[in-house]
């Protein structure tokens, strides 16, 4: 039996209940229907003034620096934001902007959003997903938008209702997770080395310090000063 | 001179007074230093140690002339710098500045090299900041040469070549500057340090004492990897930043607007969140120390402490009230307390004469 997959759920929504929150906790529940996983859920609401503070002093609190860990170690990722003004909302954005460069880079990330009416669907494919390819990020060939008629009506003729994208993006994100892992075991024997080694530490970390941060990738310095003479 | 070197080391900002809305003129705050570095010598601190900055609100723009000028004025006070800037100065200019500073200053100099955190500094210089870890790695090397060879030759990335080029004057007695790397997160700069077997000092301020944690650990490991000493004889300095009163609620009282409006991290996190998770601390003198002395529980027995006494606008006698309190209160506890179990083989701070045996380990194992 493989491993459970390390899923995260971050979702953006401020409302209490969200239906942001119940549209992430839906695409949790679909992947998980196609492959195990252990999901971990990161509510951006309750991060919001550790967000701000980290992009005034550059560190995170620990709370952030738990929620920032458990996103870049994710085998894969599930992000949901309401449409705000026709983009992702500014407290989504800010939390991806202090994520450390690279911690996305090779993860397959399933991009969704919430909106009042279908009209602002498209932020899916020109606002999150340029996003993400940018952080590098492996994004799921289906995105999922629900506007709020979405939570009451079936399938209108020639589409699919909303449970049934759930069901297909799960699907896709799943499959997705496990070809990446099972890559990289193929190739170098060991699982997940397509990110940065978080928990394994580097050489100033014997002990196994969890997340062991910047220490990881070190370049010896002969290596560095070879590199200027070539 | 102790075992653990106690200074202060300074931003060198023009900061309006949030309290009265009042900035000094550029003179005024020049002058400030020069009197801050003065008193810092007067109540038995250590070292004094300037920034390097090319943009307002900050005036210490060419160390060496403030360092050479405070040199003529004390007698005993370490100078240094903090940082002096590797990537954007030419190295053969530092190490011809600093070796005339050492000079005068008959030895009682080291500087810490730094990278700077202001990006157009280095289009300004002639430089692509995209190339700064490769830029202070070179330079570096480089100005490590120059101080321990007579007649360089040299080609690099970064600067135009030199053929049979002598820098001027030689170090003082042979022995070039103590070098201390500085550095808030990026683990080449330990690496780089740890290589030369040079001094690492991780300017812990403003980050969380984890990250530190594992930097220094790094920069020990590897200073022992190079064949240096063992983990614990490597050279580390950390950064501090204190406002006291006798009365601790008189501390955050008066400290609150300052803190609170503070270039760096004004508007952000509380000063009691801020205080929890940094070294800041505000309070009586008895905080400052219990404070101070969890610093070697966490990077182990270090070899250099300097406290950020005079930024974010607080009036000049203000600080001066704080070098007051840190020289006669704080630092005669903290040389006690940091002596007592103290292994023989770690080393005492830097000085001239000892950086000799220093400087010659590190050209042995740079080849």
């Amino acid at each position: 039996m493989a491993q459970p997959l390390d899923l995260v759920v971050v979702t953006a929504g401020l409302g209490q209940p969200s239906s942001t929150r119940l549209l992430a906790d839906r695409l949790a529940a679909a992947t998980a229907r196609h492959a195990p996983a252990e999901v971990r859920t990161v509510e951006l609401r309750g991060l919001a003034t550790a967000v701000a503070h980290h992009l005034l002093t550059g560190f995170p609190g620990a709370e952030l620096r738990d929620a920032l860990d458990a996103v870049a170690g994710a085998d894969a990722l599930i992000v949901v934001t309401p449409v705000f003004s026709g983009s992702y909302s500014g407290l989504f954005k800010s939390f991806f902007d202090v994520l450390e460069p690279g911690a996305l880079t090779g993860t397959p990330v399933l991009l969704a959003a919430t909106g009042g009416t279908a009209r602002h669907s498209l932020v899916l494919e020109h606002a999150l997903r340029p996003l993400f390819a940018y952080l590098r990020a492996l994004t799921a060939p289906t995105a999922v938008y629900a506007a709020t008629e979405d939570w009451g009506t079936g399938a209108a003729a020639g589409t699919e209702a909303l449970a049934e994208r759930v069901e297909r993006a799960g699907r896709e994100l799943a499959g997705l997770a496990e070809a990446v892992r099972g890559r990289t075991r193929a190739v170098t024997g060991q699982a997940y080395p397509v990110r940065a080694a978080d928990g394994q530490g580097g050489p100033g970390a014997p002990g196994g310090v969890p997340d062991a941060g910047p220490v990881d990738g070190l370049v010896p310095f002969e290596e560095q000063l070879a590199a200027l003479r070539a | 001179m102790s075992t653990v070197q106690f200074g202060i080391f300074t931003v060198g900002d023009v900061t309006t007074d949030p309290t009265t809305g009042r900035a000094p003129t550029e003179h005024e705050r020049v002058k400030a230093m020069v009197t801050i570095a003065r008193k810092a010598e007067e109540v038995g601190l250590d070292v004094f140690a300037t920034g390097e900055h090319h943009n307002p609100p900050f005036v210490p723009s060419s160390p060496t002339t403030l360092l050479g000028y405070v040199a003529a004025r004390t007698e005993r006070l370490l100078l240094s710098t903090s940082t002096t800037l590797i990537t954007t100065n030419d190295p053969v200019k530092i190490a011809e500045d600093f070796a005339m500073l050492q000079h005068l200053a008959d030895g009682r100099v080291d500087l810490m090299l730094g990278r700077g955190n202001t990006g157009p500094v280095y289009p300004w210089f002639g430089k692509d900041i995209r190339q700064g870890i490769p830029l202070a790695v070179e330079n570096y090397a480089l100005l490590h040469r120059l101080w321990r060879e007579e007649s360089v030759d040299w080609a690099g990335r970064f600067r135009t070549p030199l053929q049979g080029f002598t820098a001027t004057p030689r170090p003082l007695d042979g022995a070039p500057p103590f070098v201390w790397h500085g550095s808030i997160r990026s683990p080449e700069i330990a690496e780089q340090a740890a290589y030369y077997g040079d001094g690492f000092f991780a300017n812990n301020i403003f980050w969380p004492r984890d990250h530190f944690v594992r930097l220094i650990r790094l920069y020990r490991d590897r200073y022992a990897h190079y064949g240096h000493g063992d983990p614990e004889q490597a050279v580390v300095g950390l950064g501090g930043q204190v406002f006291m009163r006798r009365n601790s609620q008189d501390a955050v009282r008066e400290f609150r607007p300052y803190f609170d409006n503070a270039p760096v991290y004004g508007h952000g996190p509380s000063l009691e969140e801020f205080t929890e998770q940094t070294p800041l601390t505000v309070g009586s003198p008895q905080e400052v120390i219990e404070k101070t002395l969890t610093f070697r529980e966490s990077f182990g027995d270090y070899q250099r402490q300097l406290f950020l006494m005079d930024h974010a606008g607080l009036p000049l006698k203000t600080v001066l009230e704080q070098l007051d309190l840190l020289g006669e209160e704080v630092v005669p506890v903290l040389r006690r307390e940091f002596a007592a179990g103290r292994p023989a083989h770690v080393p005492d701070g830097p000085v001239h004469g000892a950086s000799l045996r220093t400087g010659a380990r590190a050209a042995a194992t740079a080849g």
